[in-house]
């Protein structure tokens, strides 16, 4: 079966996939676990995976006999945000100390 | 992906007075934040940061006393997310303090970031923002293919 390359956008817009990635985004999943949860061909299922693996969404490892999909978040920076937030608040905290400390000791 | 934040300050004050500040509630709440601490080993306490809408954070911080050695270091968990006991953020906080030159050389690091909790984030901002803009894309897209076609 020829497996498209769609870009991100494309890939999100199947609702199928959508419900994939939802699952994965829960844990790791064989491709057989992923399929039980369709009403659709065990090879549907597969073009599907391929092309969300295709588009850089999910990783794909065989752990003994079975191929276990991973959610990818190349390309998301939501950590990123996270850790400059608290990198910034910690700053800034630590700044306060400094301040209440040299002030205690004037007094 | 293992990130670190880290920050050194050095203060001119003895490390019992430094460690006061940073194991004593309500000395605590005068620098950092309204908190409800207590220095005792797997003691669990919450700081109310205040919220952030832009990362989905609900402002409230999720702690527990890890480890504590009396004016030397002091460790507990920072865990934070969008409400209804969802975590996103699973971290560690790590206090170190050295005495030196009638100072104390203080030490803080945040890490330890989980990354398996950001599936669920992404996923939601996947959801929400992304699919406005695959509209807005199909549009000028198919906007564009029929302009050609016409052409």
């Amino acid at each position: 079966m020829a497996v498209p390359t769609l870009d991100v956008f494309q890939v999100i817009a199947d609702p199928s996939r959508r419900q994939m990635l939802r699952m994965l985004s829960e844990k790791s999943l064989p491709i057989n676990s992923l399929a039980e949860h369709f009403d659709m061909s065990r090879p549907a299922v597969s073009k599907h995976v391929k092309i969300m693996y295709n588009a850089g969404f999910i990783a794909i490892e065989d752990i003994g006999r079975e191929r276990y999909c991973t959610l990818k978040k190349d390309g998301f920076n939501e950590l990123q945000k996270w850790i400059n937030y608290f990198d910034n608040f910690w700053k800034g905290k630590l700044e306060n100390l400094e301040t209440l400390l040299n002030n205690k000791i004037k007094k | 992906m293992e990130k670190s934040i880290i920050h050194q300050v050095f203060y001119s004050h003895a490390p019992e007075i430094v460690w006061d500040y940073l194991t004593k509630a309500e000395l605590m709440e005068q620098w950092l934040m309204k908190n409800n601490f207590e220095l005792k080993l797997g003691h669990d306490f919450q700081f109310s940061v205040g919220p952030v809408p832009s990362l989905d954070f609900d402002g409230i911080v999720y702690c527990k006393v890890l480890e504590i050695e009396p004016l030397k270091k002091l460790t507990y968990s920072w865990k934070c997310g969008p409400g209804n006991g969802q975590i996103t953020i699973d971290s560690i906080v790590t206090w170190t303090l050295q005495a030196k030159d009638n100072g104390t050389e203080l030490l803080l690091v945040n890490n330890g970031f989980k990354e398996a909790n950001f599936n669920v984030v992404i996923f939601n901002a996947m959801n929400k923002g992304w699919l406005d803009n695959m509209n807005k894309i199909n549009k000028i897209i198919n906007e564009a293919k029929n302009g050609s076609t016409n052409a």
